[in-house]
């Protein structure tokens, strides 16, 4: 069991910043994943601790062991850092079988014969593979060979498990069952893993805390909940779920609710929040948040139904107040043109700037 | 397994791989600058390298230039390379266009037929063709016997450059074949969509995109052309025609006897020099290639043209070509090695004799150049392909702070014509203390072969290399491998294929080899292609016929081998 600290990890290439000074301290056990779009660093971050790539500076440790310390110009080559790495293709030596793709890293452990057939049973009975042990991996279908891809990186017990997209290769109801068993399967071995992946709703499921990143930054650390309900910033809510912007300007900003008033002169309680220095702002509010009233009260508007389209599980609407557009959902059609619709106030987060 | 614990990681005392890194790279710059260094510096010296009075001076070149007819030998040079060139390109490239699009009966062998020449020496190719079309050859001889003449004469620079460029048409064949095969066929079915004819299509959307293929093999060609030994020696010696490779072989020949080192270093450079500037403008013409890929990652079968009548037309064509050029100059060798003289005026079959084997097989001399030449093909082959392996994966697979200048140093042999290696490791074993030790050996033959044909097995390597994901190193890493346990225990396995796809490649190249012998060998060290070019000169064509048919017999048995057993890939 070990802790991974990553301390003002950069990693530049050329005249490139990937990674900006990621501060993360991964708590023994836990289960951490790396979110983002594409190109914002994940990846290289999960490398970086792997030792595939090169940090540029900071420091990467688990437990008590530095593996790079971009001060002491202090690297640890990969092969012995002993982590457990899953890529997104699997990664499964074509040339060996499935038991021999796992008795690989524990030779170079010059792990005994014996010992060595009983982890390599134990790691396939784990992921419940052990028929296909003298399968090739051509032979496996790619549910299969993302579970021996994953007994192979358990075999050695590393202290540390880090997973590139491991299921973004797999289709959407398999990739479902499989984030919930690689759950249970995490919980039961308690082994610290760094998960990386562009998809949030996996991220959402299977997380104790998500780190989410974007152009080779940290926005926000925390758990699913924090992150969906209270983004840090428009970028979190926008990138998580899906958000509504709603531009503004602040009237009064209070210790536990703020008063703003959005460009078509409706007042709205909200959250506290920050405005730019020129009282300007834009309030995030998810479309299933927003609610379909009867009656007029705080936080209510009326808007014109400009679009509905059936999304099966809900009905989503385009709708109109003035100049404003934007989007709301709900379980239930709706036939008028005009409707009244409430905004919570602590489903509204307040921030300065609009994603872009 | 509920207690993964930390199993204390590796120890390993040393780096190893970057020892190696090291060890190959300066093995690498060595070996290749080896032949070079001594060139250079001779040009520039007024006396033997080997002679510690020696001064720089200019004057080898001045000398050189004043020589008389040397203004005669470059054009001669680039006149026979230019033609080679157009002949080979335009064979090769219709060649590929009727098998690989056409309904072409007997495309299929006819194809196979076609490349042979690629399999001998050019030495072979020139012998056959001398003893064919030679001013006394079969084929001549029954012209004149029935026609009252024969219109060709090889004893001239045309003459020269249509043999040589058809013994190069398969080169060319070979490339616009993969590029015919390999376009995609939606984008001839979209121009047929769009209302273009079947003949309109491929001329107009599958011609146009084998270019890159025509402009890579043309540059490639016209360097064999002017690096040439064999077909300007067998056919410029006796009518007077030089070239900068006969000369050099003349001049480098003679120089035992008369010091003209400084004029052959200077001569050496020039050659040098235009390849080097061929083979760049040929990755200057390269560039920008991309928007002539046409292999996506579906695999599908390009539909073939229906000649209709016209069909039998081509047949024809194709065949007597094949016939003429191809069976008649290797059946020629054949049939010479077993008669005491060759002449459409006497059947064969009255003047059979094994004679010609008996005397080859009699002399330990002939005997021990097959046995080298097998030796130095088979353990060479080996090895190189061992080094090649091991450079192409640090160029492409390490961390190698250098491994960009190791590639292109690995594959700066392209530029060096074999009679220059030959010559710079000739100049290198003479100069270089220690280097008697392998003087006249065959082990300086290997050495020197295997530089020569770095970039060969290269090309069969590199492509095999690029398909393998990098996931795989990168698993083996974190798993706990070192680098150099990574690429043995995982890289090299899956890339036995393409590994056994070199070692075939380089033992044909070796097996073929002469002009780079031809300055290193000792009695003791002869291979096939020197003892030829020795009976060659001699006029001795009954020893040389039965020599070249071993040759190719045995070429034939290993290639033969090589694909059955090793399921190696030699040209297609």
């Amino acid at each position: 069991m070990a802790d991974l600290v990553l301390e003002n990890l950069t990693i530049k290439y050329g005249g490139v910043t990937a990674v900006e000074n990621l501060n993360i301290h991964v708590a023994s056990g836990e289960f951490l994943t790396l979110l983002g779009p594409s190109g914002c660093g994940k990846s290289t971050s999960l490398f970086a601790v792997a030792g595939l790539n090169h940090a540029t500076s900071g420091i990467i440790r688990v437990g008590d062991k530095v593996l790079f310390d971009g001060n002491a110009r202090n690297t640890v080559p990969p092969e012995r850092r002993n982590i457990g790495l899953v890529f997104q293709s699997y990664a499964l030596w074509p040339h060996k079988t499935v038991a021999e793709n796992l008795a690989f890293p524990l030779h170079l452990r010059k792990i005994g014969r014996a010992e060595r057939d009983e982890r390599i049973k134990e790691a396939l009975g784990l992921v419940e593979m052990l028929p296909y042990a003298d399968r090739y991996p051509f032979e496996l279908s790619g549910g299969q060979q993302q579970r021996v891809a994953l007994a192979r990186a358990l075999v050695y017990r590393p202290p540390l498990l880090l997973l590139d997209e491991p299921l973004s290769n797999l289709d959407a109801k398999l990739r479902e069952r499989a984030r919930v068993w690689l759950r249970e399967l995490q919980e039961r071995l308690k082994v610290t893993t760094i998960y990386v992946t562009h998809d949030q709703a996996e991220a959402l499921a299977v997380s104790d805390r998500i780190a989410v990143m974007s152009m080779g930054r940290m926005r926000q650390l925390g758990s699913p909940r924090d992150i969906y309900e209270r983004p840090a910033d428009s970028f979190v809510a926008d990138f998580i779920g899906s958000s509504n912007f709603l531009p503004g300007r602040m009237i009064e900003n209070g210790t536990d609710h703020a008063t703003v008033e959005l460009i078509d002169g409706t007042r709205l309680q909200t959250a506290p929040g920050r405005a730019a220095t020129d009282g300007t702002l834009t309030v995030a509010v998810r479309p299933e948040r927003i609610e379909v009233v009867t009656a007029e009260g705080p936080n209510t508007l009326a808007v014109d139904v400009q679009q509905k389209v059936y999304l099966g599980s809900v009905w989503q609407y385009v709708v109109t107040a003035g100049a404003m557009e934007f989007r709301i959902q709900t379980t239930f059609e709706i036939d008028a043109p005009r409707i009244l619709v409430r905004i919570p106030p602590e489903h509204c987060a307040v921030f300065a700037e609009k994603p872009n | 397994m509920t207690d993964i614990s930390d199993t204390g990681g590796l120890r390993r005392p040393i780096d190893r791989s970057r020892l190696i890194y090291w060890g190959v790279a300066a093995l690498t710059t060595v070996l290749v600058a080896g032949p070079i260094v001594p060139i250079i510096l001779q040009a520039f010296l007024d006396k033997p390298l080997y002679d510690d009075s020696a001064a720089p001076t200019l004057g080898n070149f001045a000398r050189l230039f004043s020589e008389p007819g040397m203004a005669r030998v470059f054009f001669n040079t680039l006149y026979f390379g230019g033609l080679t060139m157009v002949i080979a390109q335009v064979f090769g490239a219709v060649m590929a266009v009727l098998v690989g699009r056409t309904n072409l009966p007997g495309r299929k062998w006819m194809g196979e037929i076609f490349i042979w020449p690629l399999f001998v020496s050019n030495l072979v190719m020139a012998f056959g063709w001398f003893t064919m079309y030679g001013p006394s050859g079969f084929m001549t001889l029954a012209a004149k016997t029935y026609l009252g003449a024969a219109p060709w004469n090889l004893y001239s620079v045309t003459g020269m450059g249509v043999v040589a460029g058809l013994s190069q048409a398969p080169l060319t064949y070979l490339m616009c074949l993969a590029a015919v095969t390999k376009a995609d066929p939606q984008l001839e079915d979209a121009a047929r969509s769009a209302g273009a004819g079947p003949f309109r299509a491929l001329w107009s959307v599958t011609i146009p995109m084998i270019r890159p293929a025509v402009i890579y093999s043309a540059v490639l060609n016209f360097v064999v052309g002017i690096e040439m030994l064999a077909i300007p020696l067998l056919f410029g010696g006796p009518s007077g025609i030089q070239t900068v490779t006969t000369f050099l072989y003349d001049k480098g020949i003679n120089a035992a006897v008369r010091p003209e080192y400084g004029i052959v270093g200077a001569a050496a450079i020039i050659l040098l020099v235009i390849v080097a500037f061929l083979v760049w403008l040929q990755g200057y013409l390269m560039q920008g290639a991309g928007r002539f890929v046409t292999v996506r990652g579906k695999a599908s079968r390009p539909s073939t043209l229906d000649l209709g009548a016209w069909r039998w037309v081509a047949f024809a064509g194709v065949f007597a070509f094949i016939a003429l050029t191809i069976i008649a100059v290797f059946g020629g060798i054949f049939i010479r090695s077993a008669v005491t003289f060759l002449t459409p005026l006497i059947p064969f079959w009255k003047v059979l004799t094994p004679g010609n084997f008996e005397l080859i097989f009699g002399s330990s001399t002939y005997v021990r150049s097959i046995v080298n030449s097998v030796v130095v093909s088979g353990v060479g082959a080996a090895l190189g392909t061992f080094f090649i392996a091991v450079i192409a994966l640090i160029a492409r697979r390490s961390d190698f702070r250098y491994r960009r200048p190791l590639e292109y140093v690995a594959l700066f042999p392209r530029s060096l014509p074999g009679i220059i290696a030959g010559l710079g490791f000739f100049y290198a074993v003479i100069t270089l203390p220690g280097a008697e030790l392998i003087r006249g050996t065959i082990a300086v033959l290997i050495l020197a072969f295997m530089v020569r044909y770095i970039p060969v097995g290269f090309g069969a390597i590199a492509p095999a290399l690029a398909q393998i994901g990098e996931e795989l190193d990168r698993g083996a890493r974190i798993s706990g491998a070192d680098w150099w346990t990574t690429v043995t225990r995982i890289i090299l396995p899956i890339l036995k294929p393409a590994l056994f796809s070199c070692y075939a490649l380089l033992f044909i190249h070796f097996f073929k080899e002469y002009v780079t012998a031809a300055f290193l060998y000792q009695p003791g060290s002869e291979i096939i292609g020197t003892t030829m070019l020795q009976l060659v000169a001699q006029g001795d064509n009954g020893p040389v016929s039965a020599l070249a048919t071993i040759q190719v017999l045995i070429t034939a048995a290993f290639v033969l081998l090589a694909r059955r057993l090793l399921g190696a890939k030699i040209y297609g």
